[in-house]
C-alpha cells in the first residue's frame, strides 16, 4: 500500500453542500413545477402544445429528482 | 523417445527420493532442538489472559531447523484467541523484532491430546546456532469462578489452572514462571518448590533440565475484580455509500461473564459502597471510535439511553456508555451503537482502479471478549467481485440486502469469527470492482417518478371523461 498508488475515495460533490443544494433544486423544481400546472390550468387544451408541457415536466422533474436526492442525504439518508 | 522417457523416469525417481529425504530431514531435526532458556509471564490482571513467552531455543542435531512447534494443552486451545511469534535480534535496547509466521500444526498430537502450533523460522537455524523468540498469546474464558455464586458486597475470586512447567515437545534446560495477580489477596497456591510470592507477583522456578512434554499441574485461588466483560453476540454492519458516508451499527449482546449474582440487588447498598470499588460489577464501558466520527447514538429496544458521553480529541474519539443498570455476574444487556464516517478516511482507489475499504476488524471496546463476531459489509449497489483481505482466519459468506433506492440489492460480505479479543483490533480489507455511473441510479429513479407523476397530470387533463360530446 504505497501512498502513491492509493488515492483516498471522497464523494463527487462536497458534503457541505447538500443542504444548500437541496433547498436550492427543490426551490426550482417547485417553481416549475408551479409554472407547469398554471399551464396546464390556464391554456385551453386546443391550444396547448404536448412537447411543452413534457419539456416543462422533464426539467421540473430533474430538479425535484436531483433536490430530493439531496435532501435525503443532507438528511443522514445515506443512499 | 526412449531414451527421452528413461530419463524423465529417472528424474522422477530421484525427486521422489529427494523430497522424501527433505522431508524426512525436517521431521527429525524438529526433535533435536532443545530450550536453553524459557521465562514465561502470565498477567491475570484481567479476564483476558496475556501469556508471553521467552524462549532461548537451540539446535542440537546437525540439520538446520526451519520450523519450531509450540505445545498447548488441549483444554488452553480451546480458549486460545490469538497467538504471534517474533524472532529478537539485538541486546537489550537495541532489541528489534522479526515477526514469524504461526500457525496450528498439522503434525500429530503430542501425548494427552497436547496440541501444537508450528512457528516457521524466516532464517534456518543451523547445529550449534541459537534464536531468541518471543511469543505471545492470549486466553479468554479461562478464569473459573469460585464460589460460583457471590453476593452484591462481596468481592469475586477465581480459579486459575496451568503448569508451573513450560509445556513443549523440546527439553528445557531451566525455566522460570511468574503470575500477575490483579490483587495482593491469593487465597491458595500450589507450591512446587522453589516458589515466591510477593504481592501481586507469583513465581516458579527456575527449574533446571525437565524433559520434554513436563506438566505439572497448579490451581491458583485469588481475587479478580476488574469486569468481565464479555460481548456474547456483535454484529457490525458497515454500509458503505458512495455519496461520502459509512454508516457503522454494532449490534451488542453483553453479558457479565464473572460470579454469578446472589440474592437480590440494593440500589441503596450499590450508591453506598460505589467509592470501595471492591464489587465485581461494572456500570460504564468504554469504546475507541474513528476520529472523524459523526451521528453517534446509542439506543436498545426501549429508545435512546441518555447515560453516554462522546469525547471528540484531536487523536481519537472515545465514547463511554453506561448501561441501563450496573452489570453483575450473569445479567445481561442488550443494545445498539451506531456512527457515521466519512468514506475518505477508510475507502480507497487502488493503483489497478478497484476500491476498498480498509477498516478495523473487532471490538471498539476496550478489554472486552466477543464470543462471536459476525462483521457484514454493505457494498453499494453495482459492485462487483468481492474479496476480502483479513491477517487471520474468518468465515466468509455473501448475502444481499435491500436498503433505500435499491433494485437488485445490495451484495453483502459477511465475516464471522469465534472468540475475538482487543488484539483482534487490526484492519481488514475488502476490494471490490464499482464503476461511478452507477452513483446515478438513485437519483435517475427520483428523477423518472416525478417525470411519471407529470406524464399521468398531461394523459389525464388531454383525454376526454365526458359521456357526452361537448
Amino acid at each position: 500500500m504505497e501512498a502513491q498508488s492509493v488515492k483516498p475515495i471522497s464523494s463527487p460533490v462536497p458534503e457541505a453542500w447538500y443542504p444548500t443544494l437541496a433547498v436550492l433544486m427543490l426551490a426550482v423544481g417547485l417553481i416549475v413545477t408551479a409554472s407547469f400546472f398554471i399551464y396546464e390550468a390556464t391554456i385551453s387544451k386546443k391550444n396547448r402544445s404536448l412537447a411543452k408541457e413534457l419539456s416543462t415536466g422533464a426539467v421540473a422533474s430533474v430538479f425535484l429528482g436531483f433536490g430530493s436526492l439531496f435532501l435525503l442525504l443532507a438528511s443522514g439518508v445515506y443512499v | 523417445m526412449e531414451s527421452v522417457g528413461v530419463s524423465s523416469r529417472l528424474c522422477f525417481i530421484l525427486c521422489v527420493f529427494f523430497s522424501a529425504y527433505f522431508f524426512a530431514g525436517v521431521r527429525s531435526s524438529s526433535a533435536e532442538l532443545q530450550i536453553l532458556n524459557a521465562e514465561r509471564r502470565v498477567d491475570l490482571s484481567s479476564h483476558i489472559i496475556r501469556v508471553s513467552l521467552t524462549l532461548k531455543v537451540e539446535n542440537i542435531g546437525t540439520t538446520p531447523a526451519s520450523e519450531l512447534l509450540l505445545a498447548f494443552p488441549p483444554k488452553q486451545v480451546d480458549h486460545l484467541a490469538w497467538i504471534q511469534a517474533a524472532a529478537v535480534t539485538g541486546k537489550r535496547k537495541k532489541k528489534t523484532f522479526l515477526p514469524l509466521d504461526v500457525k496450528p500444526s498439522t503434525g500429530p498430537d503430542g501425548p494427552n491430546g497436547t496440541k501444537h502450533y508450528s512457528v516457521t523460522l524466516v532464517n534456518k537455524l543451523g547445529s550449534g546456532e541459537s534464536v531468541t523468540l518471543e511469543v505471545l498469546y492470549v486466553l479468554t474464558h479461562s478464569l473459573e469462578p469460585f464460589p460460583v455464586e457471590i453476593s452484591q458486597a462481596e468481592s469475586q475470586l477465581v480459579y486459575y489452572h496451568d503448569s508451573a512447567l513450560v509445556l513443549s515437545p523440546y527439553p528445557i534446560k531451566s525455566q522460570e514462571t511468574s503470575f500477575r495477580t490483579p490483587t495482593s489477596r491469593v487465597e491458595s497456591f500450589t507450591r512446587l518448590e522453589p516458589t515466591d510470592r510477593s504481592g501481586t507477583e507469583l513465581k516458579y522456578g527456575p527449574y533446571e533440565d525437565r524433559p520434554s512434554y513436563s506438566f505439572n499441574p497448579i490451581l491458583l485461588h485469588f481475587e479478580n475484580n476488574n469486569p468481565f466483560a464479555v460481548v456474547e453476540e456483535l454484529v457490525r454492519e458497515i454500509e458503505i455509500s458512495h455519496w461520502g458516508n459509512l454508516q457503522v451499527t454494532e449490534h451488542y449482546k453483553l453479558a457479565h461473564a464473572g460470579a454469578r449474582q446472589k440474592g437480590g440487588f440494593s440500589r441503596v447498598d450499590y450508591q453506598s459502597r460505589q467509592h470501595f470499588g471492591s464489587s465485581a460489577s461494572f456500570k460504564h464501558l468504554l469504546a475507541e471510535l474513528p476520529l472523524r466520527v459523526h451521528s453517534v447514538y446509542y439506543r436498545d429496544d426501549i429508545g435512546n439511553i441518555s447515560s453516554s458521553r462522546l469525547l471528540i480529541g484531536s487523536k481519537k474519539s472515545e465514547l463511554l456508555i453506561e448501561p441501563r443498570y450496573p452489570l453483575f455476574g450473569g445479567w445481561k444487556a442488550t443494545f445498539v451503537i451506531g456512527y457515521g464516517v466519512p468514506i475518505q478516511d477508510f475507502l480507497f482507489e487502488s493503483a489497478d482502479g478497484a476500491r476498498y475499504l480498509n477498516y478495523s476488524f473487532g471490538c471498539p471496546f476496550a478489554e472486552t471478549v466477543v464470543d462471536k463476531l459476525t462483521i457484514k459489509v454493505v457494498l453499494p449497489e453495482g459492485s462487483e467481485d468481492p474479496s476480502v483481505v483479513v491477517p487471520f482466519d474468518v468465515q466468509q459468506s455473501l448475502e444481499k440486502k435491500h436498503s433505500y433506492l435499491d433494485v437488485v440489492g445490495r451484495t453483502v460480505v459477511v465475516l464471522e469469527k469465534r472468540n475475538v479479543v482487543p488484539d483482534h483490533n487490526t484492519p481488514f480489507q475488502v476490494h471490490y470492482k464499482f464503476n461511478p455511473i452507477f452513483m446515478l441510479a438513485e437519483p435517475l429513479m427520483l428523477v423518472s417518478a416525478f417525470f411519471f407523476v407529470f406524464l399521468a397530470t398531461t394523459v389525464y387533463l388531454h383525454m376526454d371523461l365526458a359521456i357526452r360530446k361537448s
